[in-house]
């Protein structure tokens, strides 16, 4: 072994064998990247979650009393639980209402099909915080909406839409509908609509042909879809803010209430620390699920 | 052979020449600009016409500005920069001057470095710190709907009306408005600053009369311009503000009295152009500047010897007299024991 490596090393060094196969070289700039910029951030984040802070200041002492805080008292279970929940909720709702339109879209072959993708990516040309805004004048209690129900009839005093997770669950699904949308007809665009068709020549109705052909050579795009939404939405802090108030509390407001004004770094960090074991706990758990089928992102 | 020496000797030293003359453009060489981080929003067009301008045009200087930010937030950019955020000059409240101070991250502002200082009243000094300098005062009044609630308020006991429900704003304890609010629950109920169990048992309640828990003084403008909210509690000076804008609102001390504010310049300790950041301040706190920034801002100040009309005076903190009327609380005390109030106010808001 010591001898090929040697000889290895050698030949190397003369020009005759490459350092590394070109497919790793090729990897080493990104790979560098995110350990600069991620991995070790990350670690250091770690280290920081271990201390504690008093009366303003962060001392220098190993403790697990931050983990110990959020895994067991009340309240902040509670937060780290909502934001589970919330985030599961939107996920499911944006690959529930994102997979119709996206058939649609990767299936039609109206000429206006151009027109129909701009509208679907044009949310998008307005920023994050503008539109969840605009929810916001839509929700409160004078919005809108309150203003249709409460004139049609529907309701005599207006619904409470803001301010709670109801208002940050619409706001957040709407904001990610279309990262939804163009996960799952990527996966849609690799079904063959020859193999519906083939389908349909057996027998099959649309119903059947949809569940038993088409939903299932989706299902890469759909779990793809239901991972991004779930993981944007966990981490997601200007919707929650604007539309939950301070009323509401998820693991990304809680972080930077902690970061910037209560300056308890350590605590921040450990529930930094758990948001990304969410994320990707979340992720192993489709992974699993999905057998080894790889999902599209 | 001699003529390789020389090519090698001139491309050494051209690199040299070239690294060094990089290194002094990137910041070992004094600047001629000034980066300060001040007043966002509506508030940075008063800023830049009443002080920015004309200390750029008096010292022929570039000021760049920075409208971002909170307190709170500035202060924690400047710790988790070890006193090197990117501004030269930065406005805080007293609470982040003086923990600032503390932590070796401000640079002190004594009289050798911003000679202005000596016409501010020493307990207003007292109460910034030695790395502060007081450029205003204000205070929290209560801000109300003239059409709406009437007759006018005279108690903070108000804000916990049933008659309002969901027509008041609470202001979130990152913003040091409900810190006060605390403080005033506890004084209305035999508590005082270092007594705060009677204020807190007031909170659940001033939580379910709320319409909206809001952290930024700024995000609380639309909802008293559209007049969803009636009552808040809010800065005299930006109450004045928009009193004078046409909204139909205005501002009072209740009976039960309010709390000062103390508003600082500081000077990071990594400040670029440290000796053009004392001269800045110090030109705040020039009698000039002072008068048209009382004005301009609508707030009061800590310098003794300012010319300001009556009525500026008369709603506003102007004097020693004014100051030692209103309840003073312990900054100190407030920047070590934030943290911990701040997780008890989150059990009590967050539903």
């Amino acid at each position: 072994m010591r001898l090929n490596l040697v000889s290895a090393w050698r030949a190397t060094l003369r020009g005759k064998v490459p350092l590394l196969p070109s497919h790793l070289i090729v990897a080493v700039p990104p790979t560098l990247y995110l350990l600069i910029l991620f991995v070790i951030p990350l670690l250091f984040l770690l280290s920081v979650s271990f201390l504690r802070q008093e009366a303003g200041l962060i001392v220098n002492e190993l403790t697990f009393e931050n983990y110990r805080k959020l895994l067991t008292d009340r309240f902040y279970v509670r937060i780290i639980y909502r934001t589970l929940l919330m985030s599961l909720f939107v996920a499911t709702a944006v690959t529930t209402l994102s997979y119709p339109v996206a058939y649609f879209l990767t299936r039609t072959r109206s000429r206006w099909k151009p027109l129909l993708l701009g509208l679907a990516l044009a949310p998008e040309l307005s920023g994050v915080v503008l539109r969840t805004y605009g929810w916001l004048v839509i929700l409160e209690p004078d919005g809108l909406l309150n203003g249709l129900l409460m004139r049609t009839g529907f309701v005599k005093t207006p619904i409470r839409l803001v301010h709670n997770y109801v208002g940050v669950a619409i706001g957040l699904s709407h904001v990610l509908l279309t990262f939804g949308i163009f996960t799952v007809m990527a996966s849609l665009q690799g079904v063959d609509p020859m193999l519906e068709l083939a389908a349909q020549n057996l027998g099959a109705n649309r119903w059947r042909t949809f569940m038993h052909v088409t939903l299932p050579l989706s299902l890469p795009g759909v779990v793809g879809s239901f991972f991004l939404t779930f993981a944007v939405a966990a981490g997601a802090y200007a919707t929650p803010a604007i539309l939950g108030g301070k009323t509401v509390e998820v693991l990304s407001t809680f972080i930077y209430s902690q970061l910037l004004y209560i300056l308890n770094w350590p605590l921040a960090s450990a529930a930094s620390v758990i948001l990304v074991l969410m994320v990707v706990g979340t992720l192993l758990l489709l992974n699993r699920l999905g057998g080894r089928r790889s999902f599209v992102l | 052979m001699r003529w390789k020496v020389i090519q090698r000797v001139w491309s050494v030293a051209v690199t040299v020449v070239i690294l060094w003359s990089s290194y002094l453009a990137t910041g070992a060489a004094p600047s001629r600009e000034l980066v300060v981080n001040a007043y966002g929003g509506e508030y940075e067009a008063i800023i830049k016409s009443t002080i920015i301008e004309p200390f750029e045009r008096k010292y022929g200087v570039r000021v760049i500005y920075d409208g971002t930010g909170s307190a709170s937030a500035d202060f924690a950019r400047i710790r988790a920069t070890r006193g090197d955020p990117g501004w030269d000059v930065v406005v805080m409240t007293a609470p982040e001057s003086l923990l600032g101070c503390q932590l070796g991250l401000l640079e002190r502002l004594g009289e050798d470095r911003v000679p202005n200082q000596r016409f501010i009243f020493h307990e207003a000094r007292k109460a910034a710190g030695p790395c502060g300098a007081v450029q205003e005062l204000q205070y929290m009044s209560l801000f109300y709907n003239t059409k709406r609630v009437v007759p006018p308020p005279t108690s903070w006991r108000v804000l916990w009306d049933p008659k309002y429900k969901g027509r008041v704003i609470v202001p979130d304890i990152g913003n040091i408005l409900a810190v006060y609010l605390l403080f005033m629950a506890a004084y209305m109920n035999g508590g005082d600053q270092y007594n705060l169990d009677p204020g807190w048992a007031q909170i659940p309640s001033l939580r379910d009369n709320a319409l909206a828990v809001i952290e930024s003084s700024s995000d609380m403008v639309p909802y008293f311009e559209r007049e969803q909210a009636w009552l808040l509690p809010y800065w005299d000076g930006r109450a004045h503000y928009y009193k004078n804008k046409g909204l139909p609102m205005d501002f009072l001390i209740p009976k039960e009295g309010s709390i000062l504010l103390v508003n600082t310049l500081n000077v990071p300790i990594g400040a670029k152009s440290k000796d053009l950041a004392y001269e800045f301040v110090n030109f705040w706190l020039s009698r000039e500047m002072q008068e048209k920034w009382a004005l301009a801002y609508t707030v009061g100040t800590a310098r003794v010897d300012l010319k300001l009309p009556d009525e500026h005076r008369r709603r506003h903190v102007t004097s020693l007299e004014q100051f030692k009327v209103l309840k003073f609380p312990d900054f100190l005390y407030i920047a070590q024991k934030r943290s911990e109030w701040a997780e008890r106010w989150k059990r009590i808001m967050v539903r």
